[in-house]
């Protein structure tokens, strides 16, 4: 790979034009004829027991097509990963947002007005929205099969972690929370069902993961797996929300009740209240280090909120206690963790995965050491951070790490050492690390991996078909730049397909930043096949061997003679013509170096490749009123090999203003067992005015695993970027902020403190 | 006419959108945003929030930018609208090459209300320094960018503006 001509260069989206036109039609923008709109009804208590459900009124209100309840479904139990959903509350509705009942109506004012209609009788049952106070022997219990409200537990250990913390030099132990946040992506989710005359349902839904919710979907509509399709149209964002939820299933059920296509949507509040938002964390850390800045070990316990049933927490847990210990040269850990389950929205993935929540926990208390031992923050992760080639505790084989040319490259653009040298009051930087994996074997005891189809037809035109989904992250720019590259043509002689569960490979999804690699992987491996093909027409037509053929810019030449060619178009014309009209369609498979963990121990390499990132905050704080600024933000990433600079470059960026968020601004408040904030009033995002200039540093080690040496970049984006800021608050105001997120009255109370 | 069925209240309103005449009879109570988008079929304007909070539904009406889904239909009658589908010509509009081309598009769905609060700010002020366009585009939420690329495409399209 001496030279590369499409891969590693920053081109424009290949559906950049279309979304800036307008034209792309978004899921929201679909219409069938004959289309109804949906509207749900849901749990106005946290808890309750629903006595009755009266839908008759709301069933005669003229443009009312159909009412359904859980009594029109099959009354199965299923789950992405365990059995506690129904579609719609059966005899329980066990969060406020719970799904009830729901209208299909000739257009949203009558299905609004029909919802109105629907009686339902509750009576209210004790309820409690903290997974602490959940924990407690004598809690009231959301399923009766789980004692003290535990979903699920998570254990590991390795090395004797009691030893090494007893022999450290110091031990530093506190206890920090994360909040439970929303994605708030800007397109709500939703889906438009429709129903063929065999009762197939075809689902347009803006999923991460077209393949995987048909197995789960399939459960639950007591269907066989083929009489579902799911098209992945395009759609306004995810970062991981858009996974299994219930409100596709909701058009689902209605679509078949009222043999006609459904579109349900959700409105922005009941996408707040029914969505699928970050799991809640408490975490207790216990770190030791030796007096030279080694790490001994590390000791923690994970309390999650699962929600009022279990989407991904119970997995995000697990992620949560084990996944940073493959950062840096540990030896000794031990973690616990405990998934609850809790009167509130289910809590699902979102950006990071557990790993954010404990990278947040990790660098604040290196900081903490760092401060202890006098010691550069930037020094002790060079001091620990694991290197190339090398395992982790938990069998993680690391190939290419650039973590260490990140702090560096990271330290120097932000003027690090001079900046940490200066003491301006109220001012400071700060410094944070992070690890992730570029797709996760542990996820799916089945599966990882993926497949691609590259279908070059007789004018040339060349389709690539994938199963992963681009979510507004650039994966068909991507696709089609790994493709172009490996047959040898320019970008826009390619076309990325739509997602369609009929034609497109078994995707497993985007989510644990696999998208490049596994996807990629699979598409260049069916670019591989297809370019065989092409070749032995093409040697042929040189009358040379097929081992020397190559292409470039869109032309055939043998090897050594550059100057005869054949444009890539005449290869796939003769193609055609040499298959009597059968389309070359090439199929190729990426199988990852990768293993299942032992179910004990959970030793085992999950992923082909891991990424590694950087992050330097600096921010200001207003005395008066305690708010805080991030005032300049580096971020040097290790991704292996950019496959579009850019792209990556906007990933962080994105990333980054999605942690400041987290870090000064967005929560979800829980009151009376209701989120009193379900709108963008309330709950606060930033604006172009609260995000300053973000600089992104890309670290290139190229990745043996990666296709062209890539690996990914969606969570490391976002991990370390909420503690590089309360690193910075420490750094300026001396005050350790454990708690996410950091409000201007808390901040302004500890000011006072001070005084 | 179903028996029982109440006469619903139309209310007629001259709408010009894209330079195209409209005569349109709305319920009192439809949003321009849904009359654009159901009525015209114009689903570039998105609807992200449906409360005037993520500027996804911005049009310009009579040259200003508004959040369409706070504009009752009836309280349109009579306005010029701007959609994003209005902008381009016989090329794309200057804006729609630049977001194209600095990366400042990933989902997309923000971009129509961004693309067009950027073109009011450009046609009030055609050399915008970082601040102004940030406080400009204040009132539009992207999720996905982190706002940098998007202010340096409207920051590219400065003093370089013809129109």
């Amino acid at each position: 790979m001496s030279y590369l001509d499409v891969v590693g260069k920053s081109h424009p989206q290949i559906d950049g034009m279309e979304k800036a036109m307008g034209k792309t039609r978004f899921v929201s923008d679909l219409s069938l004829p004959k289309m109804l709109y949906g509207r749900t009804l849901r749990s106005p208590y946290p808890h309750a027991k629903i006595k009755n459900i009266d839908v008759s009124r709301a069933e005669s209100l003229p443009g009312v097509k159909a009412v359904v309840t859980y009594a029109d479904t099959p009354g199965i139990k299923y789950g992405p990963r365990s059995e506690d959903w129904t579609i719609f509350a059966a005899d329980r509705a066990r969060f406020c947002g719970d799904e009830v009942a729901a209208v299909a109506a000739v257009d949203e004012d009558t299905a609004e007005e029909a919802l109105e209609l629907i009686k339902v009788e509750y009576e209210e049952l004790p309820w409690v929205t903290d997974p602490l106070e959940a924990m407690k022997e004598d809690a009231f219990l959301l399923y009766d099969d789980k004692p003290r409200n535990i979903a699920a537990e998570y254990k590991i250990a390795a090395g004797d972690v009691d030893r090494a913390l007893d022999e450290s030099y110091y031990v530093y132990r506190d206890r920090y929370y994360t909040n439970e946040v929303y994605q708030a992506y800007l397109e709500p989710m939703g889906a438009v069902a429709d129903v063929d005359s065999n009762g197939r349902i075809t689902m347009y839904a803006g999923t991460q993961v077209p393949s995987m919710m048909r197995l789960t979907y399939a459960k639950a509509l007591g269907l066989p797996l083929e009489a579902i399709r799911v098209i992945v149209p395009d759609y306004g964002g995810a970062f991981g929300a858009k996974m299994e939820n219930n409100v596709h299933l909701v058009a689902a059920v209605l679509a078949r009740k009222a043999g006609r296509p459904v579109k349900l949507i959700n409105t922005r509040h009941d996408d707040f209240i029914a969505g699928n938002p970050r799991v809640p964390m408490y975490i207790d850390i216990a770190l030791g280090v030796t007096r030279d800045g080694l790490l001994t070990g590390k000791d923690v316990t994970v309390i999650g909120g699962a929600g009022a049933r279990m989407v991904y927490a119970q997995i995000i847990v697990g992620t949560a206690c084990y996944r940073v210990d493959s950062l840096y040269r540990f030896k000794n850990v031990r973690a616990k963790g405990y998934t609850i389950y809790t009167n509130t929205v289910p809590t699902s993935c979102f950006r990071g995965f557990g790993n954010s929540q404990m990278t947040f926990v990790l660098e604040s208390s290196l900081d903490m050491i760092a401060d202890e031992l006098k010691m550069d923050p930037a020094e002790l992760r060079m001091k620990n951070g694991i290197g190339a080639n090398e395992t982790s505790v938990h069998g993680w084989r690391i190939t290419s790490n650039g973590l260490r040319d990140c702090v560096a490259k990271a330290t120097e653009a932000a003027n690090w050492k001079e900046k940490r040298g200066k003491k301006t009051p109220l001012r400071g930087i700060g410094l944070s690390c992070c690890n992730h994996v570029s797709g996760n074997r542990a996820f799916f005891p089945e599966f990882d991996g993926s497949g691609g189809i590259v279908r070059v037809g007789r004018d040339g035109r060349i389709v690539v078909y994938h199963g992963e989904s681009d979510m507004g992250q650039g994966q068909k720019t991507v696709y089609a730049q790994i493709v172009a590259e490996r047959l040898g043509v320019p970008l826009d002689m390619i076309n990325v397909a739509t997602v369609d569960t009929d034609i497109s490979p078994f995707g497993f999804g985007s989510f644990a930043t696999r998208g490049t690699l596994m996807g990629g992987n699979g598409v260049l491996a069916a670019a591989e096949e297809a370019f065989k093909l092409l070749a032995e027409v093409a040697a042929e037509l040189f009358e040379a061997s097929p081992q020397d053929i190559q292409c470039r810019n869109g032309a055939f030449f043998v090897k050594g003679a550059p100057e005869k060619t054949i444009p890539f178009k005449d290869v796939a014309e003769k193609a055609s013509l040499a298959r009597f009209g059968a389309p070359l369609v090439a199929v190729g498979s990426y199988k990852p170096p990768t293993e299942y963990p032992d179910a004990v121990t959970k030793y085992g390499n999950v992923s082909p490749a891991y990424p590694f990132g950087c992050h330097i905050a600096e921010v200001e704080v207003d005395p008066d009123t305690g708010q805080v600024t991030v005032t300049n933000f580096v971020a040097a990433h290790d991704v292996g090999r950019a496959i579009n600079p850019m792209a990556t470059e906007g990933q962080i960026q994105g990333g980054v203003a999605q942690g400041l968020g987290w870090t000064v601004m967005e929560n979800m408040v829980f009151e009376k067992g209701r989120i009193n904030n379900p709108d963008f009033l309330d709950y606060l995002i930033p604006t172009s005015m609260d995000v300053p200039n973000i600089t992104p540093i890309l670290v290139e080690p190229v990745e043996p695993n990666g296709p062209y040496g890539a690996k990914g970049i969606g969570e490391p984006a976002l991990n370390p970027a909420m503690s590089a800021i309360t690193n910075a608050l420490y750094n300026a105001i001396g005050v350790r902020f454990k708690e996410l997120p950091v409000a201007p009255e808390t901040v302004l109370a500890e000011l006072r403190k001070r005084r | 006419m179903e028996p029982g069925k109440d006469v619903e209240m139309r209310i007629p309103i001259q709408l010009k959108v894209n330079g195209e005449d409209h005569s349109l009879r709305v319920k009192p109570n439809r949003t321009l945003s849904d009359v654009l988008r159901e009525d015209l079929e114009l689903t570039g304007t998105k609807k992200g929030c449906g409360s005037g909070k993520c500027g996804s539904c911005t049009v310009l009406m009579n040259g200003r930018a508004v959040n369409s889904c706070l504009i009752l239909a009836p309280q349109a009658d009579g306005a010029e609208i701007l959609t994003i589908e209005g902008l381009a010509e016989r090329q794309p509009h200057p804006l729609q090459r630049a977001f194209v081309e600095k990366g400042a598009i990933q989902c997309g769905y923000c971009t129509p209300g961004m693309i067009l609060t950027a073109k009011a700010l450009l046609d009030e002020n055609s050399n915008p320094n970082e601040g102004e366009i940030k406080k400009a585009i204040a009132g539009n939420m992207c999720r996905c960018t982190g706002y940098n690329k998007i202010v340096e495409a409207i920051r590219s399209c400065a003093s370089s503006e013809s129109e």
